[in-house]
C-alpha cells in the first residue's frame, strides 16, 4: 500500500516536471523566434511554473486526499493555452497569465474554504434565484459581440455572466434533482431548462444552449437512470431546434453555413472557412511554433484558438489536447464515481460535463462538424470569467474527490 | 454497484465515443478535406509563402531578362514583365487576386524554390541571420527578337504565330494577338475582360481555328501512305467537285486548274483534287493520319499547354463533309501551334520533337539546376514521306500559292491556307501560311495565322517570310 502511494506520487511529480518542460521549451522556442531574443518569454514560462508549482504545492500539502491529477491536467491545457496566446497577442497573454493566477487561487480557496459540500444542497431556490438572474441579466444589458448578445460591460470591466449562470444553474439541477422520486419531481427542473435555453437562444448563443443541454440530459440520465427520458429531451431539443430554424434567422443562418461555408468565403463564412484552411495548413505535425498564419483566423486567441494550435503545432497536438480533455473529463467523473451523497456527486457529473461538452461543442465547431457556435475552450482559451469558472468548477470537483471514499 | 455508479460508467463511455468521433472526424478532415481547401485562392498563406521567396527571373535564348520581381516588404512584391504584353501570353502572369497563368504557372515551383530553408541546420550556419531567399531562374527557349518581329507585323491583326526549332521542339516564339499589358493587372481588369476580342486568350495554343487548305497537308501525307500509285496520278480539274443535287465543292475564285499531277493539285491547292482524295480516303483513313498528329489528343509539351485540336468523325454516306473535312473545312479545327507542328515534322524527317519553352533552370547565382533536353515523341511519318512532302512544300513558295514567303537567300517551304468561318458573321477568310526554312537543313518551323486576314498566300505568307529571316539571321 505505501509502495502504491509512492509510486502514484512519483508518477504525478514527473508529470508535473514535464509540464514545466513543456511550458520552458515552448516559451523558449517563442524567445528565440524574435530578434532580439525575446527576454518577455522567458519571464512568463517561470511565472507560470511557478505559479504551477505554488498551487501543486498547496494542495499535495494541505490537502492530499483529492485526486492528484486534476489539477495537473489542467495546468498542462492551460499552459498550452497561455504559450498560444503569447504566440499570438503577448499583451493578451499576460492578463491571461493574470487570470490563470486569479483562477488557481480561486481552485485553492474553493478547496481551502468551502466547508461540507452536502451543506449546499438546501439553498435549491438560492440556486434557481442567481441561474435565473445570470441568464437574463443579457437580455437587459447585454452587448452584441461576434454575433452573440451575451456580453455584460460595465465600465472597464467585461465578462459573460451565462458562464456564472452555469454554476448556478449545475447546483441548482444537482439539488433539484437530487430529490428525484417520480416524474412529477421532474417538472420543475424541467421548466427551468426550458427557460434557461430559451434565454440562450434569444441572445443568439446557440453554443451555450447546446451545452446546457447536455449538461441536463446527462444530470437527468445519471440520476434517474431512465433511457425514456433521454429520448424525450432529444425529441424536444429536435422539435425545439426544427422551430427556432423557422422563427430566428441567426440559427438558419448558423446551419446554413454549417452546409456550405463555401458560398460566402468573405463574409458570412469568413470565420469557419479561415479557421479550415488553418487546420488544413498545418498538417500532422504543424509549421511549428510562430511560423505559421493563424493570424489570419478571427478571433484566435479564443473561439478559434484550436484551429491556431493545430496549425502551428499539428494535428498531433490538436489530437493531444482531445486526449488531456479526456483524461480530465475521466478524472473528474471518477470523483463524482466515488463522491459521498447524491448532492455532490451530481454537482461533480454536472461541472465534468460542462467542461466535455463545450469541448465537443467548440472543437467541432472549429472543424466545422457540427455548426459553428462561439464558446470559449476551457482553460486553452483567452477568457478571464471562463477560465475563473472553470477552476472554481474544478475546485469543487476536487473538494467532492476529497470527501469521496 | 448502485444506479449513480453504473450511469456513470455508461455516461463516460458515451463521452468516449464521442470524443473518438472527433479525432476520427479531424483524421478525415486532414487526409481527405484540407489537401482539396489548402490552396483555394482565399487562403492567404499560399501568397505569403510564395512571397517569402523572391521570384525568379524568366530569361529568353540569349539571357535577356523578360521579368523583374522586387520586394515591396516582407509578404509582398512586384513582379514586372519588362516586354509588357508582348509575351503576355506565353509568360503568363502571377497576381493574387486573378492568380497564376501560363509558363508562370507552370514553372511556379521552380520560380519559388530556394535553396535557403527554414531549417535549424541552415540558422546555425547562417549565424542566426536571416538570408534573403532568391528563387531560381529560368532559361526559356524564346528568342527575343523573332518573337518581336512576330509581334510587330501582325501589328493589329488578330492572328497568331508560334516559332519552333523543327530538330530539337524548342519554342522560339508565340505570339497571340490581341494582347494584354501584364503589369498593373488591377487597373486593367475590368476592360481586358470585356474585350469582345478576348485578349487573355492564348490564340497560340489555345485558339481553334478551321485550318483550311494548310489541312491538305495531312490529307496529303494520308494519300501517300494509303493511296497506291498516288504519285503517279492525275486529276481532271473542272473547278468543282458535285456530290448531289445540293452540295458541292469549288476551288479558291472559281480557278479551273485542268489536268494536273498529285503534286501540282497540291502545289496550286486544288479543292477538286483534295475532295477527291479525302473521298478516296475516307474518313477513318485520314483521321487515322490526323491523329498520329494529335488531333484529338493531348500533345505533350513542357511550358504551355495545347488545346486539342478536333477531327470528326464521319459517316461514310457525308460525303459532302468528308471532301470537306480533307481540305480543313467541315468541322476540322486546329491551333496555330498543331500546324507549326505539323510543318515542324515534316522539316524533321517525320520525327515529331516535343515542344518545350524551358531550356534551362537556374540558381540565383547562374549555378545550374537542371538542363531540359530535346525529346522525341515519335516517328510520325516516315522519312520517306516526309522528304516528297518537303519537296511539295518547297515547290508551294518556289512557284505556287505561296511565292509572297520566299526570301531571296533562303529556300524556304510551307503551305498557304485560305480557311472559311461563319461563326462570327465575317466574310473575310482567316489567313494561314504554314512552313519551314532553308529547305536543305530546316532550322525554323512555323505557324501564322492572321485571322479575317483573306487570301493565305498574302498576309500570312509574309508575315512567315519576315519572321523566318529574323529567326535565321542569328
Amino acid at each position: 500500500m505505501v509502495v502504491n502511494v509512492l509510486r502514484a506520487d512519483r508518477d504525478e511529480r514527473k508529470l508535473l516536471r514535464y509540464t514545466y518542460l513543456l511550458c520552458i521549451v515552448c516559451f523558449v522556442n517563442l524567445a528565440v523566434l524574435k530578434q532580439p531574443f525575446d527576454k518577455g518569454a522567458l519571464v512568463m514560462s517561470v511565472v507560470t511554473c511557478l505559479l504551477i508549482g505554488y498551487s501543486y504545492f498547496v494542495i499535495r500539502r494541505f490537502f492530499s486526499d483529492g485526486d492528484k491529477y486534476i489539477f495537473i491536467f489542467s495546468s498542462i491545457l492551460s499552459v498550452i493555452g497561455i504559450v498560444m496566446i503569447y504566440r499570438l497577442d503577448m499583451a493578451v497573454s499576460i492578463k491571461q497569465v493574470i487570470w490563470f493566477a486569479v483562477s488557481v487561487t480561486g481552485f485553492i480557496l474553493t478547496v481551502v474554504i468551502v466547508p461540507d459540500l452536502k451543506r449546499f444542497s438546501k439553498y435549491k431556490y438560492i440556486f434557481l434565484i442567481f441561474t435565473i438572474i445570470f441568464m437574463g441579466m443579457c437580455m437587459v444589458i447585454g452587448t452584441e459581440v461576434y454575433g452573440a448578445k451575451n456580453w455584460v460591460i460595465i465600465g472597464k470591466f467585461s465578462f459573460q455572466p451565462s458562464e456564472f449562470g452555469k454554476l448556478f444553474f449545475i447546483a441548482y439541477l444537482a439539488s433539484s434533482l437530487k430529490d428525484y422520486k417520480d416524474f412529477k419531481s421532474l417538472i420543475e427542473p424541467a421548466v427551468v431548462v426550458m427557460i434557461c435555453l430559451g434565454f440562450m437562444v434569444l441572445q443568439k448563443d446557440l453554443g451555450s444552449a447546446l451545452i446546457f443541454f447536455g449538461i441536463s440530459v446527462t444530470m437527468l440520465y445519471i440520476c434517474t437512470s431512465k433511457l425514456k427520458y433521454v429520448m424525450a429531451c432529444i425529441g424536444m431539443f429536435a422539435v425545439g431546434a426544427a422551430i427556432s430554424y423557422q422563427i430566428f434567422d441567426h440559427v438558419r443562418l448558423r446551419f446554413l453555413i454549417w452546409r456550405n461555408p463555401w458560398s460566402d468565403v468573405n463574409d458570412k463564412g469568413h470565420q469557419i472557412v479561415q479557421s479550415m484552411f488553418s487546420l488544413a495548413s498545418g498538417g500532422l505535425t504543424g509549421t511549428g511554433l510562430g511560423l505559421g498564419h493563424p493570424e489570419y483566423v478571427p478571433v484566435n486567441t479564443s473561439d478559434f484558438i484550436f484551429a491556431a494550435l493545430c496549425e502551428e503545432l499539428g494535428i498531433l497536438i490538436g489530437f493531444a489536447i482531445i486526449i488531456l480533455y479526456f483524461l480530465l473529463f475521466y478524472r473528474c467523473m471518477r470523483a463524482a464515481f466515488y463522491g459521498e451523497d447524491k448532492f455532490s456527486r451530481l454537482l461533480a457529473v454536472g461541472f465534468s460535463t460542462m467542461i466535455a461538452c463545450q469541448v465537443l461543442v467548440i472543437i467541432g465547431g472549429v472543424t466545422n462538424m457540427i455548426p459553428l457556435t462561439g464558446i470559449t475552450m476551457p482553460l486553452v482559451s483567452y477568457g478571464g470569467s471562463s477560465m475563473l469558472i472553470t477552476f472554481l468548477a474544478l475546485g469543487i470537483i476536487q473538494k467532492i474527490s476529497e470527501e469521496g471514499r | 454497484m448502485d444506479d449513480i455508479t453504473k450511469n456513470i460508467k455508461r455516461v463516460l463511455i458515451v463521452f468516449l465515443i464521442c470524443f473518438v468521433g472527433l479525432v476520427s472526424y479531424i483524421t478525415y478532415f486532414e487526409m481527405v478535406v484540407g489537401p482539396k481547401i489548402v490552396n483555394n485562392a482565399a487562403n492567404k498563406r499560399v501568397w505569403v509563402k510564395r512571397n517569402e521567396v523572391l521570384r525568379g527571373t524568366i530569361y529568353d535564348r540569349n539571357m535577356q531578362a523578360l521579368t523583374k520581381s522586387s520586394k515591396i516588404d516582407s509578404t509582398t512584391q512586384k513582379r514586372e514583365y519588362t516586354a509588357g504584353a508582348m509575351f503576355a501570353h506565353v509568360l503568363g502572369y502571377v497576381d493574387i487576386k486573378y492568380g497564376l497563368t501560363g509558363l508562370e504557372k507552370k514553372y511556379d515551383e521552380q520560380l519559388i524554390y530556394s535553396s535557403v530553408q527554414d531549417t535549424v541546420m541552415s540558422y546555425i550556419k547562417s549565424g542566426g541571420k536571416t538570408q534573403a531567399k532568391l528563387g531560381n531562374n529560368l532559361k526559356t527557349t524564346l528568342d527575343y527578337n523573332v518573337q518581336k518581329k512576330a509581334y510587330d507585323l501582325l501589328g493589329d491583326n488578330k492572328g497568331a504565330v508560334v516559332v519552333l526549332n523543327p530538330k530539337t521542339g524548342e519554342i522560339l516564339a508565340i505570339v497571340s494577338k490581341p494582347s494584354f499589358d501584364p503589369n498593373n493587372l488591377e487597373a486593367n481588369w475590368a476592360s481586358i475582360n470585356s474585350n469582345k476580342n478576348m485578349p487573355l486568350i492564348n490564340r497560340a495554343t489555345a485558339g481553334l481555328y478551321p485550318p483550311g487548305s494548310t489541312f491538305k497537308t495531312i490529307t496529303a501525307i494520308s494519300a501517300i501512305e494509303n493511296v497506291s500509285g498516288i504519285m503517279d496520278r492525275t486529276f481532271n480539274d473542272t473547278g468543282k467537285l458535285v456530290f448531289n443535287s445540293k452540295e458541292s465543292l469549288s476551288n479558291f475564285n472559281g480557278e479551273v486548274l485542268g489536268n494536273i499531277t498529285f503534286k501540282q493539285a497540291y502545289v496550286h491547292s486544288s479543292n477538286f483534287a483534295f475532295g477527291t482524295l479525302g473521298l478516296d480516303l475516307g474518313n477513318s483513313k485520314l483521321k487515322e493520319t490526323a491523329e498520329k498528329f494529335f488531333f484529338n489528343s493531348d500533345t505533350p509539351a513542357d511550358g504551355i499547354t495545347i488545346e486539342n485540336s478536333k477531327f470528326p468523325t464521319l459517316k461514310s454516306y457525308e460525303k459532302g463533309n468528308i471532301a470537306q473535312s480533307a481540305i480543313g473545312q467541315s468541322s476540322v479545327l486546329a491551333s496555330p501551334m498543331e500546324m507549326a507542328l505539323i510543318s515542324a515534322t515534316i522539316a524533321n524527317d517525320g520525327v515529331m520533337m516535343k515542344p518545350y519553352l524551358v531550356s534551362e533552370v537556374m540558381k540565383n547565382s547562374g549555378e545550374k539546376v537542371k538542363t531540359i533536353e530535346p525529346q522525341s515523341i515519335k516517328q510520325v511519318i516516315s522519312a520517306n514521306t516526309s522528304k516528297i512532302m518537303k519537296d511539295f512544300m518547297r515547290t508551294v513558295v518556289a512557284e505556287g500559292t505561296g511565292t509572297n514567303a520566299a526570301l531571296s537567300d533562303i529556300n524556304v517551304c510551307g503551305k498557304t491556307g485560305t480557311a472559311d468561318h461563319s461563326y462570327d458573321g465575317s466574310n473575310t477568310p482567316h489567313s494561314w501560311f504554314i512552313g519551314f526554312a532553308p529547305y536543305d537543313n530546316p532550322q525554323v518551323a512555323i505557324a501564322v495565322i492572321v485571322e479575317d486576314g483573306g487570301q493565305g498566300g498574302i498576309a500570312a505568307a509574309k508575315i512567315a517570310a519576315g519572321v523566318i529571316q529574323t529567326a535565321l539571321n542569328k
